[in-house]
């Protein structure tokens, strides 16, 4: 079967143990505010224009810009090659090919499945690293997605990365726009299931840095013996860099959490003797 | 580092050693150039005398904070010839480039050992039986051993007169009989290295420094004489010590001055030679951040892990080396055309990456170049048409290759080489056989670059599956879409840039070029040149990649008239969607010791793949991979885009960045801009 990918990355060096391949899927429940990565939420092939070396000739108009199907006819348009189409279609057998003809390079390392969400497409995920399993597969979520997805998921990967993102349900569904019941729910069955994970805070100031949201999660992961680390990824500044591709403002500014703000949570996991890395 | 070696870098990077220099008056110019230029006098006698001259008119200058002395102070010195005399000699004969000896590898490893009077002994060996030529020759060898001997004294006189006994006594005899402890060793390097340069050789390299370098570095331990620290801080001192006159040597721009060095590998007896010296040459040069010497690696299936790593924290540091050749393409290559296996375990590199044999070799690895994009464009706008099927377009393509090789093969003959009495002490047999190294020793191969290997394998990879297999490409749209520069057919031109099959992303690509090695070596194959020597094909350009492409109409790959070829052995500009192990993969194709001249693969990461805390032993264990999968040669840049912008517009902000070219590294503020904006393009791909 099909699925949509919007990008593959080679040597992706944070995304697990060893030399890896990166899947990124495109479509995402999630509308994260500091999403760095806007190009995984729509889960349809998207134009989209690199704004770096455009003279605004407006040889791209189209009156089909704004029921966009991604058929690509237009890239051709732009003198300067700005244009491409993000959002790929590609078999689940072909995309597993692509991925293991670099298999000498991933032998001691792997695979990941990022998004976008990847659960967005369970069958997909599913039936993409049923066609992966030479390799270490890891999976990279939100967690957003129905209990049978995540259930069929987790039986076919060596390590997971959840995101965490706030604690608190009501702060969840403002920054987020989704709830987070279903996510501490797959939580809840990942600490059963056995699978290495690691548990992945996008920590943003005055979102999420702060003791009681750290201690919370922290209380969230007790007791689960597969859990390997917590890593803390600070906010990026430049996490609005992308926006321009779609043509989209972006309207947050968010600040890096405060180097003293990273200590205190790196000590509340440290306290309850999870490993924590600061990236 | 240590303080000395820190002041002592200081005190280079402020450029004070450079207010010792002094230019020639335009009188001594004047009269330098009557006792040189005579035409009445044979070139050797011209260039021996200039040696003499140049020598000594040099003022020896004790530098302080360092071990390793001798520093030029003559900004220029006249040439041999006569206004008009080389363009005369031109009109009558191939001259390599300036007519000088240069790009070769000299048997330090003897002359380390044995001194100047050793090599003078080997020359008297058996004189009076030779003929009378050789008498004649003897002399003027002997004048310049002469001549770099003196020169030796008068710097080992003011190592007296500053209370440096020790140094001057070592220096006299070292450079007479022998270095015999490694400080030793570095310093009469030093010294021939620049009567070497100072005799007008250029592109004068550096070889197996751990190699040559050991026996000194292993006596001293066992005698209990040396620390590694110590033996660290004197090859970090050693290593400046290039990089004192390299603004002066003969080149191109600043930086390509061929002080290519050479480390690990195989022994001569095939035998592992990594060896402590290996590590700390590359410890020195992390720790110096300078362009020379540059750095090549030789990996082997012996190639230990932590030395892999240690090589790939100098790429990370960003100065594009080491770079990497793999003993197990290069030596079988290198034996297929007729080296010695010995000798081929020996392999150096040249100036930038062409493989070269230290003391026996007179190869001239660069005298030409085989315009690849072209021919396979040719072959398309004036075959397509009436091939029938892809193997009859091929047919004509080999053809075209053959025609073309010849011709480029053809217009070299009776080559001139300017005597060089002092290069041939250096270089192996030439003392023994009496016989000036310009007309040749043992290896006396050609080596043709090929320019757009991969431009044109993506011709031909399109035209094999669109046209002929699929069928969804015309021959009449594509004709006439690249006879018109894509004029009128700009969708066409865009689905052949991101859509068509990409050597570095698809096998389609992949399998063409296995059928385009096969053919270039096929098109080299029965050429003999007047010296007896083979005609080895290769994948590097030099600056062949921007003078090919200058002329050059549209292309089938998507390239409109004129735009640029990548460099080297690399993967087309326009390829998207391939990330790093597809481009590895695809560029480690099983034939490549067909073409032992070589080519580096280049490739530019972005400096973040550096991000992560294990990132080391990750980009190492690329290295590793891509090797064992029979990859040839490897360059690769840690480059950020970002950062090179900046320093086209603000070079006051960046004049300590440092780049690979082609074959070699230097600041990116000082290079032209083309080279610049290519360098950008091909960091768009690490993006």
């Amino acid at each position: 079967m099909k699925g949509l990918v919007f990008a593959i990355e080679e040597m992706a060096v944070h995304d697990g143990p060893g030399l890896r391949t990166t899947v990124f899927l495109k479509g995402c429940p999630l509308r994260c505010q500091w999403c760095h990565n806007p190009e995984g939420w729509e889960p349809r092939p998207q134009r989209v224009r690199n704004p770096n070396g455009c003279t605004g000739c407006g040889a791209c108009r189209t009156e089909c810009e704004t029921a966009c199907t991604g058929c690509g006819r237009c890239l051709s348009r732009c003198p300067r090659g700005l244009l491409r189409i993000s959002g790929k279609w590609w078999d689940a057998d072909a995309l597993a090919r692509r991925v293991l003809a670099a298999e000498p390079f991933l032998r001691d390392g792997g695979v990941t499945v990022s998004g976008g969400e990847p659960l967005m497409q369970p069958e997909f995920l599913c039936e993409l690293l049923d066609r992966l399993r030479p390799l270490h597969r890891a999976l990279e979520t939100s967690a957003f997605c129905a209990p049978d997805a995540w259930r069929e998921a987790l039986k076919r990967v060596e390590l997971v990365y959840i995101d965490l993102k706030l604690a608190d349900p009501a702060a969840h569904r403002r920054y987020t726009g989704v709830s987070n019941e279903p996510i501490l729910q797959n939580l809840a069955h990942l600490k059963t299931s056995g699978v290495p994970f690691i548990v992945r805070i996008p920590t943003i100031q005055n979102v999420n840095d702060d003791p009681a949201n750290m201690q919370a999660t922290c209380r969230l992961l007790s007791g689960s013996k597969n859990l390997r680390g917590v890593e803390l990824l600070p906010y990026n500044p430049c996490a609005g860099a992308k926006y321009a591709l779609l043509g989209k403002p972006y309207p947050y500014s968010f600040s890096r959490p405060t180097p003293s703000a990273l200590e205190t949570a790196r000590s509340i996991f440290a306290r309850a003797n999870i490993p924590v890395l600061i990236r | 580092m240590n303080e000395r070696i820190r002041r002592q870098l200081d005190f280079m990077n402020a450029r004070e050693h450079r207010k010792m220099r002094r230019v020639l008056s335009e009188a001594e110019w004047t009269s330098l150039c009557e006792a040189l230029q005579d035409p009445a006098l044979p070139l050797i006698e011209r260039a021996t005398r200039r040696l003499e001259r140049f020598l000594e008119m040099e003022t020896p200058v004790l530098l302080a904070d360092t071990d390793i002395q001798f520093l030029r102070t003559l900004t220029d010195f006249p040439d041999i010839y006569a206004p008009g005399e080389l363009d005369e000699i031109r009109a009558h004969h191939f001259v390599h480039e300036h007519g000088k000896v240069c790009n070769l590898a000299c048997d330090y490893e003897t002359v380390l050992r044995e001194g100047l009077e050793g090599r003078r002994a080997r020359l008297l060996n058996g004189l009076d039986e030779a003929t009378p030529e050789q008498k004649e020759y003897a002399g003027y060898v002997q004048r310049t051993i002469d001549a770099a001997e003196r020169f030796a004294d008068r710097y080992a006189a003011l190592e007296e007169e500053h209370g440096q006994a020790a140094q001057a006594e070592a220096l006299r005899r070292s450079i007479r009989t022998g270095a015999q402890t490694f400080a030793e060793a570095l310093q009469l390097f030093r010294a021939v290295h620049f009567v070497l340069w100072a005799s007008g050789a250029y592109h004068c390299t550096v070889g197996r420094f751990d190699q040559y370098m050991y026996p000194f570095y292993a006596a001293d331990k066992a005698a209990g004489r040396l620390t590694d620290e110590d033996a660290l801080s004197l090859i970090e001192d050693f290593f400046l010590s290039f990089n004192r006159d390299s603004d002066l040597y003969p080149s191109i721009m600043w930086g390509d001055d061929g002080q290519s060095l050479m480390l690990g590998g195989c022994r001569r007896d095939g035998t592992n030679a990594v060896n402590e010296l290996t590590y700390m040459a590359i410890r020195a040069s992390l720790a110096l951040h300078q362009i020379d010497p540059k750095l090549n690696l030789r990996l082997t299936a012996d190639t230990p892990d932590d030395l892999y790593e240690l090589a790939t924290e100098l790429t990370r540091a960003g100065m594009g080396f080491p770079q990497y050749a793999n003993d197990d393409v290069v030596i079988p290559g290198l034996t297929r055309l007729g080296y010695a296996l010995e000798d081929a375990r020996d392999y150096v590199t040249a100036a930038c990456w062409e493989f070269i044999i230290p003391g026996t070799g007179m190869d001239i690895p660069n005298i030409g170049a085989v315009p690849l994009a072209e021919v396979a464009r040719n072959t398309i706008m004036e075959s397509l048409e009436g091939a029938k099927n892809f193997e009859e377009l091929t047919e004509k393509w080999f053809e075209n290759l053959k025609r073309r090789s010849k011709a480029e093969f053809d217009g070299i003959h009776d080559l001139f080489f300017e005597p060089a009495p002092f290069h041939s002490v250096l270089m192996a047999n030439c003392m023994e056989q009496k016989r000036d190294i310009s007309l040749g020793a043992k290896y006396n191969n050609f080596g043709f670059h090929g320019t757009g290997f991969s431009c044109a394998v993506d011709q031909m990879a399109v035209v094999k599956k669109w046209v002929y297999e699929d069928g969804t490409l015309s021959k009449a749209r594509l004709l006439e879409a690249l006879s018109t520069n894509f004029e009128f057919d700009r969708e066409l031109q865009y689905q052949l840039r991101h859509d068509a099959p990409k050597l570095g992303r698809d096998d389609e690509a992949k399998i063409v070029a296995h059928q385009l090695i096969e053919m270039y070596a096929k098109s080299l194959e029965g050429l003999v040149n007047e010296r007896g020597g083979l005609v080895r094909g290769g994948t590097g350009t030099a600056m062949y990649y921007l003078w090919h492409a200058e002329g050059l109409g549209a292309t089938a790959d998507g390239r409109s008239f004129g735009e640029a070829l990548p460099a080297n052995f690399s993967p087309s500009l326009f390829i998207t969607d391939a990330g790093l192990f597809s481009v590895l993969s695809g560029f480690t194709l099983d034939n490549l010791s067909l073409l032992p001249n070589g080519g580096p693969f280049t490739l530019e990461l972005h400096d973040t793949i550096f991000g992560a805390p294990d990132s080391i032993q990750k980009v190492a264990k690329m290295v590793r991979t891509y090797i064992r999968m029979g990859g040839h040669q490897l360059q690769l840049n840690a480059v950020n885009r970002e950062t090179l912008r900046d320093a086209q517009l603000h070079p006051e902000k960046h004049g300590d960045l440092i780049v690979r070219v082609w074959g070699w590294s230097g600041h990116f503020v000082e290079l032209e801009k083309a080279y610049q904006d290519q360098i950008i393009a091909r960091a768009e791909f690490a993006q």
